[in-house]
């Protein structure tokens, strides 16, 4: 029961039969989840994707006054660069190991690490990143942890993630989030009736975070945001919180749920706010929980028009759409393109787990024949499927739009795009408008030959993708 | 000396394989190794080099391997990896890479690469595991292989290299972010003076190029890593090699030219009729930017980080031809201990005045510390000094990697081109930033 006490949180497979590998209907996938068989399909051939040290690195960098300490050969902290330049200045290093580290173990030069970089910043808190070589090596860098801990007085907290335990990079911010409550939130306290509300964000968007504190702040509420761009001391503060609202379950429900299985704080099921329908389940679940059901519905009302005026005449009445998204945001995305008239002709999702059972179930009743690809990265597949399908729009967090847009789709990237609220929607409106008004530049890409074999498109996409032998 | 490195810049020797083979054209890696570890590669270094995206190719084929085959080893995943990326990804060449995961574990590469050749398949391989090295390693352990294995694959003829062909070594595409723009420019100074020069990574260069690499009349390194396949080239083919010491840009590049020229007994009237015209539309330039030049103070004192190679090419224009000061150099690739003084000597020859201070550094806090330390006019480094320029108040023009702000496609500065585009970029970077503290 207790979320906290292990190491590290059991993997997503585990824990949710969690699957990264799945390719066929909405009824057919709905049946096979509810069956609860826990089948696993993996691929026989794949492609790079991330995994539970990328996600861990990406949550930690947003994590105020802290540095980050991977504990790996130096490549493992290349994306470090990358998140950096979108971080709020959580710093990352790497332990640099050579040859002879993977051999004899580098417990001393975590320790030196650790200790030269608390010198120079003395940063609030320290994390230690643990990766494929220190999995394999049984580095001991727990004793590293306690050692340093008292010797510094500094909080240190290690984030056990491997590279190659779990198939689902999801698990890396079960596994950061696991950590991060673990060190940082302290003993069991009582609630403050007053107190703030935990707004639950991961690696969420500077924009989309201000539309969710806006909402907030409208309905009289004061706000812990976390772990994005948070101290560490909003995890001791959360554990006091009136309740925590998420805007993604599918990465934030560890967090919710330990808070309210170890801590006693209450968590609120909402589900991601885009597009008007589900941005006012959002606010009213919200509402209900503050005890202001009567403002949120008022407040709704008020941003739905002045939304509406803003929308003008936006409608996607008889563009077939394609979504490739964290699982979370294709959903509500789904959602929104019904809203505005428009069909969905398939849909590409992170992963699929338990926590997804009831929307597949009524995703299933009204599209029984609805494509559903279950995937990160793996493009190969989800470019024969769009070759099928022929939407007219492509919306996605995607490495590969070019690919898409070079068989004369408009494809408009959401990876650094605001998509949450009413601001969101309007954002979301005006980029899909100019989206489908040119397609000149993928016109321009299509006399590059693409990478993949004409045989493999003749091939069912998911001829890759088989159930797992034990 | 500490060994953790903070902010690194020079990524791992998987990335740097990757930057090797993802820059030929046909040429196909498979990565045996957990998942992340082409999406490091893709996020770290890939999305940093703007316009460097190699269409189509991310992500990677990549076995992406799981705890069973941690356990258990993961040859047979590879094997299954192989044969199918065959199948799916067109290709004229596929190239294992392993990752620290599996080399640890013990999966024997080289079999599974000599299984896919009985196949007939054309497939090489390399043992690059990011404990190995940084991404200079990696682009030398790729190089090594593609000499080494390539002559053995049975790959179609592709017919004699042409008379005067010149291979350039030396430029690793993305962590050079100007790869692109410098190779063309070597190309052409090369077709100037009557040479055929083999580019291998340029537009148009396929598999083939390589495949013509053993017929060259000289291996040209142009940095110390491209030392290691031109020695090998000696070693197997007794093919000379010339060592430029240094990126050349603005007359370094006529300099490099009569080297060539000297060594390959070409007609001195041709070659000196070519540097005299490029030198003639330098100096105009030269002339044009004169005013602007002293109006604006261009003369200041200097802080230039980079890999040292492009230091060196870089510091040489920017002091002998533009008259301006270093103060402090800092080189960032790790060169080997006893290329470092050799380069120091170099550095300091330089500058007919003080000699600048001189320091080898990957750890960005630690560059920073010595840039506000020397409090520089001028800032020439990569994006990871931006917020340094932005203290110091100081004009800044992003030179080496990370350029994550600049899209780069054929810009170089390398040459008697590179040279203008670079009076270009850095006159531009003095101007704009005048005009916004006149604001």
């Amino acid at each position: 029961m207790s979320f906290l006490k292990a190491k590290a949180p059991r993997s997503r497979e585990k824990r949710l039969d969690t699957m990264s590998a799945w390719q066929g209907t909405a009824s057919a996938l709905a049946a096979e989840l509810s069956a609860k068989a826990g089948v696993q399909r993996i691929r026989t051939f794949s492609q790079s994707s991330h995994d539970d040290l990328l996600y861990a690195l990406r949550l930690l960098a947003g994590i105020r006054d802290s540095v980050t300490v991977v504990h790996a050969p130096r490549g493992c902290a290349a994306a470090g660069l990358y998140y950096q330049t979108g971080g709020v200045g959580g710093r990352i290093a790497v332990t640099n190991l050579d040859e002879r580290d993977t051999i004899m173990g580098a417990d001393l030069k975590l320790r030196r690490a650790v200790k030269a970089l608390y010198h120079r910043y003395r940063p609030e808190v320290v994390f230690i990143v643990s990766s494929p070589v220190v999995a394999i090596n049984n580095d001991d860098i727990q004793s590293v942890v306690e050692e340093l801990h008292e010797e510094l007085e500094l909080s240190i907290v290690p984030v056990y993630v491997t590279g190659f335990a779990s198939s689902n990079a999801v698990t890396g911010y079960d596994a950061t989030l696991h950590a991060l409550l673990k060190y940082l939130g302290g003993p069991r306290r009582d609630q403050e009736p007053g107190g703030k509300v935990n707004l639950l964000a991961v690696a969420e968007q500077r924009q989309d975070l201000r539309e969710a504190l806006r909402l907030l702040a409208a309905l009289g509420a004061q706000a812990n945001v976390l772990p994005d761009r948070a101290s560490a001391g909003a995890f001791e503060e959360a554990t006091s919180a009136r309740f925590s609202i998420p805007l993604d379950r599918d990465t934030e429900d560890y967090l919710g749920a330990s808070l309210r299985d170890k801590y006693g704080v209450p968590y609120v099921e909402a589900p991601r706010p885009i597009g008007l329908a589900a941005t006012g389940r959002w606010l009213a679940a919200l509402g209900a929980a503050l005890g202001t059901e009567e403002e949120a519905r008022k407040l709704h009302e008020r941003e739905t028009e002045s939304a509406g005026s803003e929308l003008g005449g936006f409608s996607l009445l008889g563009v077939r759409v394609y979504l490739s998204l964290g699982t979370a945001a294709a959903f509500g995305l789904l959602e929104l393109v019904r809203e505005f008239g428009g069909e969905v002709a398939g849909i590409t999702v992170s992963h699929l787990d338990q926590l997804h059972c009831r929307r597949l179930q009524e995703l299933a009743g009204r599209y029984p024949d609805l494509p559903v690809h279950v995937a990160d990265g793996q493009p190969f597949e989800e470019l024969s499927i769009i070759k099928r399908l022929a939407p007219d729009l492509y919306l996605g967090d995607s490495a590969h739009l070019g690919q898409v847009g070079r068989l004369g789709i408009a494809a408009l990237s959401l990876e650094n795009a605001p998509i949450l609220g009413y601001r969101g929607l309007a954002w979301l409106a005006r980029r899909i408008s100019l989206a489908l008004e040119n397609r000149s530049f993928g016109a321009a890409l299509a006399a590059i030959a693409p990478p993949y074999r004409q045989a493999w498109y003749r091939r069912s996409p998911n001829w890759h993708i088989k159930q797992e032998v034990k | 000396m500490a060994d953790h490195i903070e902010g690194s810049r020079n990524s791992c020797a998987l990335h740097g394989t990757l930057a090797v083979v993802e820059s030929i054209e046909g040429a196909v890696p498979v990565i045996h190794g957990t998942a992340g570890c082409g999406v490091q590669n893709y996020l770290g270094v890939t999305r940093l080099n703007p316009g460097s995206d190699p269409f189509g190719a991310p992500p990677i084929s990549s076995s992406n391997i799981g705890e069973k085959h941690v356990v258990f080893g993961g040859g047979s995943r590879l094997r299954e990896q192989l044969k199918n990326t065959v199948k799916v990804v067109r290709g004229d060449l596929y190239a294992v890479l392993s990752g620290c995961a599996t080399e640890m574990v013990g999966d024997d590469i080289p079999a599974m690469a000599k299984e896919g050749r009985e196949q007939g398949w054309p497939v090489i391989f390399a043992n690059t595991p990011g404990f190995r090295g940084a991404v200079h390693q990696g682009y030398q352990l790729a190089v090594k292989a593609l000499i080494e294995q390539l002559p053995d694959l049975g790959l179609a003829p592709v017919g004699a290299a042409a008379a005067g062909a010149v291979n350039v070594w030396g430029i690793i595409p993305r962590q050079d972010p100007f790869w692109r723009g410098n190779l063309e420019e070597l190309g052409r100074l090369l077709e100037g003076i009557g040479l055929a020069p083999n580019l291998l990574f340029a537009q148009g260069e396929g598999v083939a190029a390589w495949q013509r690499v053993p017929g060259a009349v000289l291996n040209l390194a142009v940095s110390s890593w491209g030392e290691l396949p031109a020695r090998l080239l000696a070693e197997r083919y007794g093919t000379p090699l010339l060592s430029a010491e240094g990126l050349p840009v603005g007359r370094a590049a006529g300099e490099l030219l009569r080297r060539l020229a000297r060594l390959l007994s070409l007609d001195p009237a041709r070659v000196e009729a070519f540097i005299e015209q490029e030198e003639r539309r330098l100096n105009a330039h030269l002339a044009g930017l004169a005013d602007t030049y002293y109006r604006n103070g261009f003369q200041r004192e200097y802080a230039l980080v980079g890999e040292s190679a492009q230091l060196a090419g870089l510091n040489d224009f920017l002091v002998g031809t533009l008259g301006l000061l270093p103060r402090l150099l800092i080189v960032t690739d790790n060169p080997p201990e006893q290329l470092r003084e050799a380069l120091a000597g170099r550095l300091a020859g330089q500058s007919p005045g003080r000699p600048p201070e001189l320091a080898f550094s990957e750890d960005r806090a630690e560059i920073a510390d010595l840039i506000l330390a020397a409090a520089p006019e001028l800032l020439l480094g990569s994006s990871l000094e931006a917020g340094v320029a932005r203290q110091l108040g100081a004009p800044f023009l992003q030179v080496s990697f990370p350029a994550a702000d600049r899209v780069l496609l054929s810009r170089g500065y390398a040459g008697y081109r590179g040279a203008a585009t670079l009076l270009e970029d850095l006159g531009s970077a003095i101007l704009a930033h005048a005009q916004a503290a006149a604001r």
